[in-house]
């Protein structure tokens, strides 16, 4: 959209995803509800949502079916299970880079750590860590801890 | 059904930082709490949905159509996108007004120790689906290690990860 296109500058594009990123859901989606409402208003923001869900959609269904009918193979279930461990080290990956921001303030990586140890190794559920994690996330932002 | 669209609809609005951020906690009521399937199983519908292309929400139709079939997948991705997509596009407009306002920029900085201690849980829980063996370990750190010091594309991670699997489960 911003190079082949000129929709809109990189930039404005940037600030866009800034937004998406910070809002909840995903990420992708939100941003072609904010991109489809500037341009189309809300019929806009739903053609966007729809044209960018249905195709992919189908071929998750589809690979879906196909597994489904595969799953019963060690061999196929091993091959599967090995790219969602590594799709779960992508996630590990994308956590360390973000976390350069935070390298010289050891508060808020003692924060991280604590959601960690709380949600993934305490299994405590997200509606009990969100809300103490945020005060104190916002209490350490507030004193340039964070 | 009506369970999965009401629980979806409240995780869509807790999602800070996209989808990754609300992983250990579907994970555990789709697999700890409720029982719809185990934990292996769902990583390996998280697995299908990532080597897939198209955004990796895609998942909760997965998981909504493992559940309660093909009806229950839409439902569920509904569910999850809905109530964010219309906070999305009421609040657009506001947060570009806001722009300079000094709680905002407070705000994002108090999300990222946040964000980064919710997206690792979620990796660690992907990738342990049967506790913590070294086979796990290993394909999980070489994919975090890739994706941090190198610039190979991370579908070519997800297929080594694939051969790894194959190998050594």
């Amino acid at each position: 959209m911003v190079e082949e296109r000129r929709w809109l500058a990189p930039g404005d594009f940037a600030e866009v995803l800034a937004l998406c990123q910070f809002l909840p859901g995903p990420n992708v989606g939100n941003v072609s509800v904010v991109l489809g409402r500037r341009w189309f208003g809300l019929r806009g923001a739903v053609v966007a949502f729809v044209g960018l869900m249905a195709l992919p959609l189908a071929w998750v269904f589809g690979l879906a079916l196909l597994y489904a009918d595969f799953s019963s193979h060690a061999e196929v279930r091993a091959v599967v299970t090995g790219v969602g461990i590594a799709g779960g080290g992508l996630f590990v990956g994308t956590a360390v880079k973000l976390s350069k921001a935070l390298v010289r303030k050891p508060w808020a990586l003692a924060l991280a750590v604590a959601c960690f140890a709380a949600l993934a190794l305490g299994r405590v559920s997200l509606f009990q860590v969100l809300p103490v994690a945020l005060v104190l996330g916002w209490l350490l932002a507030r004193r340039n801890l964070a | 059904m009506l369970q999965i669209a009401l629980y979806f609809a409240l995780l869509s609005l807790v999602s800070m930082g996209g989808m990754p951020s609300v992983m250990p906690e579907m994970q555990r009521v789709v697999v700890d709490v409720q029982g719809w399937m185990s934990a292996a199983e769902f990583t390996q519908l998280f697995a299908i949905a990532q080597a897939a292309p198209g955004p990796n929400v895609l998942v909760t139709a997965l998981i909504g159509w493992k559940v309660a079939g093909f009806t229950g997948g839409m439902v569920a991705l509904g569910a999850f996108c809905g109530p964010a997509a219309a906070l999305a596009y009421s609040i657009g407009g506001f947060w570009d007004r806001m722009r300079d306002a000094p709680w905002r920029k407070t705000f994002q900085r108090a999300l990222v120790p946040v964000t980064v201690g919710f997206i690792v849980s979620g990796g660690y829980v992907l990738a342990t689906p049967a506790g913590l063996e070294w086979r796990s370990v290993l394909i999980a750190g070489a994919a975090a290690a890739l994706l941090v010091l190198s610039r190979l594309n991370p579908l070519w991670i997800l297929s080594g990860g694939g051969v790894l699997g194959y190998l050594l489960f």
